[in-house]
């Protein structure tokens, strides 16, 4: 794992995640640490919810900042990727269809709705900072693959906080199998896992999934979250183990994780490189910009059959 | 003949026909129509019509492919969860036109350029802040509000640049009048006057 970086109690890029957001960063308390809204100009002083805190001075408060406080009304739309949802206010955020309404997972907020037939929905707000597939959809990509109905390996789950949203996304006919080498934050991610049905928690080595192929099906997606330097290497294992031919990988890459030593760019590059060596088939790359720092998500298919890509 | 089978214990015995789907000529179901072709259509018959007092389903599959396609609701489909298209009010309505206009209702906030046209289906749903947070990042009892229109109305720094922004407006766009021939500031004739001077 990383070491951790930055300032404050939960500084640091795992460490600011397992610890479910509870802890105190830098200069701001505690509500604004949930602050679960974003603005779609997404300036440096809001990249906050991590804890990384150099920036985030008092100054920035000012009146209706702090994200969609509770109780007022919002319109929620479907998104341009299935299973996603837009909520539109004075500003606009990201939700999943809550899969156990009435539960929150992280102290996010969440959106009630009551439909004209008198049932209840429920939608939970999804917060770019903290999930960088939340970032990725932000950031543009042209298809994330993970859908309602499909199954989805996730290396790297944490504490589960995107794998909770992940699970929204894949509805209750699709599954999410979660893997995660740290007991600490499995513990958060088994807790989880035991209200949510579809979601199967794996506390184990992302390096060896024989240590795990007695659990774990055929796949369509695989999402890597892992933050190694052997990253590629570990996504390429699991796909051949599990991924379908023609299915797709999402990979979010840390540069300064792979080599700290030349520019971010390179970095993505040589992993770009790397994953085309295993029969991975690269089709878009992101930024994860104003969210994450020195952050890419690639996202692309494995063992593309021949006639989809003539006409790709 | 009911009389007689009464006496055995049965009062009421159930006439079955020969189903219309079995047999394209058991009932007069098809004939029907042509005497009344004003008042019954496939979803509402008059009594005179049904068999043995029981609604029974078009033989015709087109008829009742159209009929199923009218009872299905209009969602979003299995991609979004089924979510359903609301019906519309005045205040839905209103509520949607200003959120396509709210960049105009704080100067300190950007927006992405929307959908140029409204979504067909949403939802209209409440913020459920968790336990855990502060005062900042939820609103009192009072502040809450059961429309986006209410919401915007009674926010009290929102008020003062708009009432700005509409005297303006109106200013702007007021007639002309005999404002405009005085002579103001500099101008004026006192002040002229001790210039000369």
């Amino acid at each position: 794992m990383a070491p951790p970086r930055g300032r404050g109690g939960s500084g640091g890029f795992r460490g600011g995640r397992s610890d479910g957001g509870r802890g105190r960063g830098g200069g701001r308390g505690f509500g604004d640490r949930s602050n679960s809204g974003f603005k779609p100009s997404g300036g440096r002083g809001d990249r906050g919810g991590r804890g990384r805190g150099g920036d985030r001075g008092r100054g920035r408060g000012g009146r209706g900042r702090g994200g969609m406080k509770g109780g007022t009304k919002v319109v929620v739309e479907p998104h341009r990727h299935a299973g996603v949802f837009l909520a539109k206010g004075k500003e606009d955020a990201l939700v999943t269809k809550n899969m156990v309404p009435g539960e929150a997972v992280y102290n996010e907020k969440r959106i009630s709705v009551q439909n004209e037939d008198g049932t209840k929905v429920e939608y939970r707000i999804w917060n770019p900072f903290r999930s960088k597939l939340a970032a990725a959809i932000l950031g543009g990509v042209d298809e994330i693959w993970i859908k309602p109905g499909a199954k989805v390996l996730y290396l790297g789950a944490a504490s589960g906080t995107t794998v909770s949203h992940v699970s929204d996304l894949v509805g209750p006919t699709g599954c999410v199998y979660a893997v995660e080498f740290s007991h600490r934050s499995g513990r958060d991610l088994v807790n989880m896992a035991k209200k949510r049905t579809n979601v199967i928690p794996i506390i184990e080595d992302a390096r060896h999934p024989a240590k795990y192929r007695m659990l774990v099906g055929m796949v369509d997606v695989i999402f890597s979250d892992v933050a190694q330097p052997d990253q590629a290497r570990i996504l390429a294992l699991n796909a051949s183990y599990f991924l379908k031919a023609g299915g797709h990988f999402v990979i979010s890459i840390k540069a300064n994780c792979i080599d700290c030593t030349i520019p971010p760019e390179l970095v993505f590059q040589s992993e770009v490189k790397k994953l085309q060596a295993e029969q991975f088939k690269p089709f878009e790359q992101v930024t994860l910009e104003p969210f994450e720092r020195d952050h890419a998500c690639v996202i692309g298919g494995y063992r593309v059959p021949k006639k989809s890509k003539a006409t790709a | 003949m009911p009389e007689s089978k009464a006496l055995v214990g049965l009062s009421w015995e159930p006439k079955i026909p020969n189903f219309s789907s079995a047999t394209k000529t058991g009932l007069g179901f098809d004939a029907k129509p042509q005497e009344t072709p004003r008042e019954s259509n496939h979803l509402w018959k008059p009594a005179t019509e049904l068999v043995d007092g029981l609604f029974v389903p078009p033989n015709n599959p087109k008829t009742l492919n159209k009929m199923r396609r009218k009872q299905l609701k209009d969602t979003t489909g299995s991609n979004w969860f089924d979510m359903p298209a609301p019906t519309m009010t005045p205040e839905l309505q209103r509520d949607l036109q200003l959120l396509n206009l709210r960049s105009v209702m704080d100067p300190k906030r950007h927006y992405k350029k929307g959908d140029s046209q409204p979504a067909k289906y949403f939802q209209v749903g409440t913020v459920v802040e968790s336990p855990s947070d502060f005062f900042s990042g939820r609103l009192t009892k009072k502040e809450r509000k059961t429309t986006i229109a209410e919401e915007l109305l009674s926010d009290p720094a929102l008020a003062t640049y708009r009432k700005r922004k509409v005297r303006e407006i109106e200013e702007k766009n007021r007639p002309a009048d005999n404002e405009k021939w005085k002579n103001k500031g500099k101008m004026s004739y006192k002040r002229a006057k001790h210039r000369r001077l």
